[in-house]
């Protein structure tokens, strides 16, 4: 039996490489002499934030006549992602973004697209210190950070929270945490944490750690999340239990679903991450780059913070995308 | 006489003591271990994958596993909720859900069974292509504002949550389908010797196209349930829940080796799993340690398990497994 389980192992690892090996998808079809071909590795097709963003980069491909992009998933693993950079820089492209699945497995990768005299970007998140390659980002820290200068003021004194982490080692995830112990809990040594764990993005792991928190802590003041998915599941447990009224929510992303929920008064603050702004911004840049227009360009798109007083805004905004409906 | 009766009982048993141990440890750790709240929320977050686990543990007796459950949970899920979506019944999404995952399960048993593939590879394939599908559907965004579907995974029917009614009802079916049925009785035949089931005149491919079935429709259950409690259809959810299934039928004593494990270790392996980890939130453990502890208390459950079952009576073992040969000798013989 072993040595049967030993061989049907090595299959499907086999089976696992052979899949890896996938093409990706082109947005536009037809190929001429003046058209830039621009790579965009995807991290993972699978993460909801990164099809967003992929979806949002064909969209924003299509506004320039002369970019033909072709999408690649890396499959949230830095072997397979590594090996989609290769074959981008042996297919001709012209620049390839670089969407990383972890930013020092890719950096060598980037600096062979540079060492190849392509176009390169890395994008959401940056790898910082390439000579030649650009980056267009959204700020982790920041977005963190505005939600974290909110709570200081909204934050009762000797409050009990509990936090949210994504997963270990994710350098958005990482950033975040950073930015809310800084600019937050270092400023408020009264505030108890008592409960934190990671829920990896995810709302039913969330769900789970906050049934067991307010089963062992009772009432808790405040949920800090890194992420808008982890607070829909903190407060998808206590929804409808009076108790929990008073309790404040923090996510980052600005999701359709923390935005409803930022509107109906459950939800307290969230940060946007636009994956709309961010392909308009990645194009800009592979435009300007690639037409000769600059030669390396660092930008990052703006952190909008969404509150009660502006949710309905953002809510009309996934209304049209058909992210809502009524 | 009296001794060899009380250690059969420890013998057939000691996986519960495993879970009596620690629910008394538990409690004594934290008074709000045993609270009626608590239990209630220990069933409520069991309840999916202890349905999967179910499954596993048929297709494991059968010789068969499920890689795929968690995938398939995942499809069968955002469908049905977009389905609930555009008809607004609750019949249309246990049908969609139950029907996604029964074709899925369907095309498993045909290259197991038809084929030859172990399942293994079958179910891996099956899993990586659900889940594509999941994803290609929604083109990876979350299902919201999905109504009244929520009900089902976040109400009760008086003192008792749904998801766990759904939970009582499957462990009581599927202990009737494997103890009282000629099914029951050849997914353990098939499983134990599959050569011997041939010779005995038991159908196997058959055998095996039911003991998928029987998965398909847990795992189409458990996808309505798993999206009803989370309020959302998400195509990313569920990821490893195979794996959950898995190990609860494994530490609950069923054996990879196939034609041993039952329904109640199953449930108590679930639990041993549940209450591991909501003991350690309760308590605050740090989540580095907690999945450190996890593996070592799982090796050390099912270590007790093996070595009471082997060493401390191996004559009622013998008695027992005789027993159980002349069980399943008496269908067969009238098949």
């Amino acid at each position: 039996m072993k040595k049967y389980l030993a061989a049907f192992m090595a299959l499907a690892m086999a089976a696992t490489a052979l899949t890896g090996c996938g093409g990706g998808e082109t947005a536009t079809e037809e190929t001429s002499g003046d058209v830039y071909k621009v790579a965009y590795i995807a991290r993972a097709q699978s993460d909801s934030f990164a099809a967003w963003l992929a979806n949002e980069m064909k969209a924003a491909a299509d506004q320039y006549p002369d970019i033909e992009l072709t999408v690649f998933d890396g499959e949230a693993d830095d072997a397979k992602e590594n090996a989609a950079i290769e074959n981008a820089i042996a297919n001709g492209f012209d620049a390839v973004i670089v969407q990383p699945n972890n930013g020092e497995a890719q950096r060598p990768y980037v600096e062979e697209v540079v060492a190849a005299g392509l176009v390169a970007i890395t994008t959401n998140s940056r790898i910082s210190g390439i000579e030649g390659a650009s980056s267009v980002d959204a700020d982790p820290y920041k977005q963190a950070q505005v939600n974290a200068e909110l709570a200081l003021t909204q934050v009762p004194e000797n409050a009990k929270v509990v936090v949210l982490k994504g997963p270990s080692g994710n350098f958005h995830a990482d950033e975040r945490l950073k930015a809310w112990k800084a600019e937050f809990f270092d400023k408020r040594p009264d505030v108890t944490i008592v409960g934190e764990d990671f829920a990896n993005w995810n709302k039913d792991e969330a769900m789970a750690l906050m049934e067991d928190w307010t089963i062992a802590h009772g009432d808790i003041d405040a949920v800090i999340s890194m992420n808008d998915n982890m607070a829909a599941g903190a407060l998808e447990v206590v929804k409808g239990n009076d108790m929990y009224d008073d309790m404040l929510v923090y996510g980052v992303d600005g999701t359709a679903e923390a935005c409803l929920l930022i509107e109906e008064g459950r939800m307290t603050a969230t940060c946007l991450q636009s994956a709309i702004d961010l392909a308009a911004l990645n194009m800009e840049t592979v435009h300007k780059l690639l037409t000769g227009e600059e030669t390396q360009i660092d930008t990052d798109i703006a952190e909008v913070l969404i509150t009660k007083d502006n949710a309905t805004e953002y809510v009309e905004m996934y209304r049209e995308r058909g992210q809502i409906t009524d | 006489m009296k001794n060899s009766k009380a250690s059969h009982l420890m013998t057939k048993y000691s996986i519960f003591f495993v879970l009596l141990f620690m629910i008394i440890i538990s409690t004594v750790m934290n008074n709000n271990f045993l609270s009626s709240r608590n239990i209630t929320n220990i069933a409520v977050q069991l309840s999916v994958s202890t349905i999967l686990a179910y499954g596993e543990m048929v297709l494991i007796v059968s010789g068969l596993l499920d890689l795929s459950s968690g995938a398939v949970l995942a499809l069968a899920g955002v469908l049905s909720v977009s389905l609930y979506k555009s008809t607004g019944s609750m019949a249309v999404a246990f049908a969609v859900a139950i029907g996604v995952a029964v074709i899925f399960n369907m095309i498993n048993a045909f290259f197991v069974a038809n084929c030859n593939m172990p399942a293994f590879i079958v179910t891996l394939a099956t899993q990586m292509a659900a889940r594509g599908l999941a994803l290609l559907y929604t083109s990876g965004q979350n299902i919201l504002q999905i109504g009244n579907y929520v009900k089902v995974g976040q109400g009760k029917i008086g003192p008792m949550p749904i998801p766990v009614i759904f939970m009582i009802v499957a462990t009581i079916v599927i202990w009737y389908i494997m103890n009282h049925t000629k099914l029951g009785r050849s997914f353990y035949a098939i499983g134990g010797n599959e050569e011997a089931s041939v010779a005995s005149g038991i159908n196997v491919v058959k055998s095996k196209y039911m003991a998928f079935l029987i998965n398909g429709i847990l795992v189409g259950i458990a996808g309505v349930l798993f999206m009803a409690r989370v309020n959302a259809g998400l195509p990313n959810g569920a990821v490893g829940y195979e794996m959950e299934g898995l190990t609860a039928a494994i530490v609950g004593g069923t054996s990879f080796s196939g034609g041993v494990g039952t329904t109640s270790g199953t449930l108590v392996g679930s639990f041993i799993i549940g209450c591991l980890n909501n003991i350690m939130n309760l308590q605050g453990v740090d989540s580095y340690i907690q999945q450190v502890v996890k593996g070592i208390i799982i090796v050390v459950a099912v270590l007790y398990d093996i070595r009471f079952k082997n060493k401390k009576a191996p004559k009622v073992i013998l008695k027992k497994e005789d027993e159980e040969e002349k069980k399943e000798e008496a269908p067969a013989a009238k098949a």
